[in-house]
């Protein structure tokens, strides 16, 4: 459907976001034979879906403090293993006690991992350092847990894949700029497209506020108040993969205890801290929160300290307060899902929020219900039994990637796109040309993520691709990937500016740790660029930002 | 080994500086890792492109106003005009044949078609001397199918912009689309090991000229010519219109060619290159380097009367960050560095980024320092300098040049 008779026509639902929560909805929505639109101001998963560790907890994390979550985690842990199998990876994990931490919580942790329904092994440090030889090899205890590796960009991809295969509608680039109420209902929605800076609206019978820690916003040009608690986490990359098994701290969840696996680098993280609602687009991360990330990571896997570092980035998880403590001191990590008819007399208006990147799907199918309790409709959920594009059959053509029968990149797009991989063109010569080494992308898969995984930009093609994520971040293939894009699109100076804003994009989450081989990529990128090619000539990149 | 001189890098400024105390009968060793930012040339050298974001026309006259920390300043902005003559014929005896001069930048033509001032030109590839005037009004851009290391589309814009009317033309021959059945081979080092026998150069040929048309010239990629530029000379008597040449992505062909032109002419001059070697200690006594250790000669250091530090910036290791500080590695003189490693950079990809001028700090010789003590016989050139950004001044190659031959003579004790 073209863009404009999208701003004709009246939804049943409008979901607001176009992150893992955002597209969870819209695909639910979808399936239970609702008409659907979902809008996003920026790319899909630019916010805290796209800036976490990428692990599928066991919600063994969350067993002692928040026995709740613990469940929730597990439950979608068993159905994310069967619906979304090509985006997860199945490392498992170990929970490891250092000589500074009390053993005592060992014991304390497994009992309550087991009334959550956690299988929690407790393993000899020997063979712990067996099965995971990155791990800290002082370690006094560890425990085994069905954690895991997710890629939350495919994850989201592959939502907003189906609910469009089953009619749903999507507009990225589209900032909500006000609600549209009338006699205490909200009607629809007012938008920016920021492609063309054009004011549209856009109708609705409810709308789903899925905006995560944007979501206050929202609530607030509906007239309504939610007090969210913006708790912003800074995370590294490295290089390479130093561990195969996601690696915790066995304590109380505290500063960077958890190194994850993701494809071909790993992530440490977290912090934790509170910061003002006013800063959340400010994601750049500081000197100190390296510093911390750095002297803790280490202490989980000793090979960090030589490892590169190759970018630091950061996110913020949507807390909130509950509604008998507006104080914000009883804030939930729980889903909260807020049906404002009831709460403040405002009809058509849910806000589903909390939660976490690994119970998405859960908070669409309690936003659903809530939709469909509005509108009479009584479809079931089935969204924890239907697979999710990617992932249908049995995962035969998976394990065959394995084989020789396929290339480098056939192996890597399979391994990205799943059963999908097959729709990835290979018509001439030259679509098996490989245009991102480290990550093995090929010119076939790039037009098909264009045609068919709405990229505009480069930055929207490496989170469907992965280009430019690999340990050269992007020095070569960018402007591989930048010549293609502007021929496809047929827009060469568009082109030219994308490609230097995605390097500022790299930039941004390579200076905070721009030291070692990271400045020297640095260097040689800017040699590149700059120097041979002359791109600060050709571009400007003032006004650029908001297009990311 | 006793030497008289031992260079510590064998890239752009290292052998320019051993060329010329060997042409003077010097012993002379240099120590190559065989990686050298000639990799990523585009077929130019520049002596001064521009300042504060604006292009210089006039190089020598820009040289005069730049700051006293500033390698130029050092060598003294006089003597520039004359060790600029000498490094353009030090680079033709090695075979490298550039058009151009010091009194006045022209203009290269980068890989995204982006007019760059410059100095030197290789006389096959494209170059401008006066925007005002184009060498050629009408050119074919032959793009060759599945190379893409060279934005032809950007390329084919920027000549546009510049006044060109441009045709782009795509083309491959049985030898190229052999190439392509590994995924990751088409680049340009492995076109131009490929395309080196008469028929291969005779099929290339077929293919331009019956895609040329009407056309003033004909451009394509600078993928020719591994060792020397013969391949290059015999494709364009094969052509029938003026062909040029254009710098791609990396790996740049003419860039490892020039670095393998020298490297022939310095041992052809009887100098030693230790190649796939690099130093990594030496001793200090007082004032004097007395020896320096490599990688792979642990047990036999090289002993010279001078030594020459040519060993590059951060990308080729001759500088080194790491979490803490910026330092040089292999024999920790000073360095010109801030010490907050907040004030190494800034955001803005585009933006001047300070770690670009880091360097090693020098005396008026461009001597090294070490804890403020000058060390008599240790020079350093290059990039591994303070004082300068080959980024955003244009001067990289410049500074290499004009720096070993000062060097050179200082060693030398000319005056």
């Amino acid at each position: 459907m073209v863009t404009s008779d999208i701003y004709k026509k009246e939804y049943d639902v409008i979901v607001v976001g176009g992150g893992a929560t955002g597209a969870g909805t819209a695909r639910d929505c979808a399936l239970r034979g609702l008409s659907v639109l979902l809008v996003e101001r920026n790319d899909y998963s630019t916010g805290a879906t796209g800036r976490n560790h990428g692990l599928m907890h066991s919600g063994a994390r969350y067993a002692v403090t928040d026995g709740e979550s613990a469940s929730e985690c597990i439950s979608e842990n068993m159905i994310l293993r069967r619906i979304a199998r090509h985006c997860v990876e199945e490392t498992d994990g170990l929970f490891i006690t250092l000589p500074e931490d009390d053993l005592q919580y060992q014991q304390t942790f497994i009992e309550a991992c087991q009334r959550a329904g956690i299988r929690a092994d407790r393993i000899d440090p020997a063979e712990a350092r067996r099965i995971e030889p990155a791990v800290n090899p002082d370690l006094i205890g560890a425990v085994r847990v069905p954690d895991a590796s997710i890629d939350p960009f495919r994850l989201t991809v592959a939502n907003l894949l189906d609910a469009r295969l089953h009619g749903a509608e999507t507009l990225n680039y589209h900032e909500v700029e006000g609600v549209m109420i009338n006699q205490g209902r909200v009607e629809g929605l007012k938008l920016l497209n920021k492609h063309n800076g054009e004011h549209v609206e856009v109708r609705g019978r409810v709308v789903v506020n899925a905006a995560g820690i944007w979501g206050q916003r929202i609530a607030q040009m509906a007239g309504v108040g939610i007090s969210m608690f913006p708790a912003r986490g800074a995370l590294l990359i490295f290089g390479h993969r130093v561990n195969n098994m996601v690696i915790n701290r066995c304590r109380k969840p505290a500063n960077a205890d958890i190194l994850v696996p993701d494809d071909t680098v790993c992530v440490i993280g977290t912090t934790s801290d509170r910061i003002p609602i006013e800063t959340v687009d400010d994601m750049r991360v500081t000197r100190e929160e390296v510093d911390v990330l750095l002297k803790e990571g280490v202490k989980i896997a000793p090979s960090l300290a030589t490892t590169r570092i190759i970018r630091a980035y950061a996110g913020v998880r949507p807390l909130v307060a509950s509604d008998d403590d507006p104080s914000g001191r009883s804030i939930s990590r729980g889903i909260v899902c807020l049906d404002h008819a009831k709460r403040d007399g405002l009809e058509g208006f849910i806000t589903i929020t909390g939660g976490k990147m690994m119970t998405y799907r859960l908070m669409g199918e309690i936003a659903t219900n809530a939709v469909c309790a509005k509108l009479g409709n009584t479809a079931p959920c089935v969204t924890a039994s239907q697979p999710l594009p990617g992932s249908e059959g049995d995962g035969a053509d998976e394990r065959d990637a394995a084989t020789r029968r396929y290339s480098f990149g056939q192996r890597a797009a399979i391994g990205r796109h799943g059963s999908l991989a097959a729709r990835i063109e290979k018509d001439n010569d030259i679509d098996n040309a490989l245009v991102c080494e480290c990550e093995g992308v090929t010119v076939g898969e790039i037009k098909y993520a264009v045609r068919q995984l709405h990229v505009h930009n480069l930055v929207n093609l490496r989170r469907r691709t992965r280009v430019g994520m690999g340990t050269c971040q992007g020095k070569l293939c960018s402007c591989r990937a930048a010549s293609l894009l502007g021929e496809l699109n047929h827009d060469v100076k568009g082109a030219q500016e994308d490609l230097a804003a995605f390097l500022d994009e790299r930039w941004k989450g390579m200076r905070p740790v721009a030291w070692g081989d990271t400045l020297r990529e640095a260097q040689l990128t800017a040699s590149i660029y700059e120097g041979l090619c002359g791109l600060d000539q050709a571009v400007s990149l003032e006004g650029k930002e908001d297009m990311q | 080994m006793r030497m008289d001189t031992v260079i510590m890098g064998g890239g752009l400024s290292g052998l320019t500086c051993g060329i010329a105390l060997a042409k003077r009968g010097q012993r002379v060793a240099i120590v190559a890792s065989g990686q050298s930012t000639l990799l990523f040339n585009g077929g130019s050298m520049e002596l001064l492109g521009n300042i504060d974001g604006q292009a210089v026309t006039v190089p020598l006259e820009a040289i005069a106003t730049l700051p006293q920390d500033h390698p130029y300043s050092k060598i003294g902005a006089s003597r520039i005009g004359q060790l600029a003559q000498e490094a353009q014929s030090l680079l033709a005896d090695a075979g490298i044949e550039m058009d151009g001069n010091a009194d006045r930048n022209h203009w290269r033509i980068t890989p995204m078609g982006v007019a760059k001032p410059a100095w030197l030109t290789l006389n096959d590839h494209v170059r401008i001397d006066d925007l005002s005037q184009l060498p050629a009004k009408r050119v074919a851009l032959m793009c060759i199918r599945g190379y893409f290391d060279q934005p032809n589309a950007m390329l084919a814009q920027g000549l546009r912009g510049l006044g060109f009317e441009v045709e782009m033309k795509e083309f491959t021959t049985d030898d190229i689309t052999a190439l392509r059945r590994s995924p990751s081979e088409m680049r340009a080092t492995s076109l131009a090991k490929h395309l080196v026998s008469n028929s291969a150069l005779q099929r290339v040929a077929d293919q331009l000229n019956s895609l040329a048309g009407d056309v003033d010239m004909v451009l394509m990629p600078s993928v020719l010519g591994q060792n020397d530029t013969t391949d290059i000379h015999n494709l364009q008597a094969l052509v029938k219109k003026p062909l040029y040449l254009v710098a791609t992505l990396p790996p740049a062909v003419a860039g490892m060619r020039m670095q393998a032109q020298l490297r022939h002419y310095f041992r052809m001059l009887g100098g030693t290159y230790l190649m796939g070697d690099s130093a990594v200690s030496g001793t200090i006594d007082g004032e004097r380097v007395t020896s320096i250790s490599t990688a792979k000669l642990t047990d036999m250091p090289l002993r010279a009367d001078h030594y020459v530090l040519a060993t590059g910036s951060f990308v080729s290791r001759g500088l080194v960050a790491d979490y803490e500080r910026v330092y040089e590695p292999v024999l920790g003189v000073d360095v010109n560095a801030d010490a907050d490693r907040e004030r190494w950079t800034r955001f803005g990809v585009l933006e001047p980024q300070a770690y670009c001028r880091y360097g090693v700090a020098t005396d008026d010789q461009l001597r090294c320092l070490k804890q403020g003590k000058v060390i008599e016989n240790l020079h350093a050139i290059g990039s591994v300098l303070s004082g300068h950004d080959a980024v955003k001044m244009g001067d990289g190659t410049g500074v290499s040049l004009l720096t070993a031959l000062a060097v050179a003579h200082s060693i030398k004790g000319d005056k």
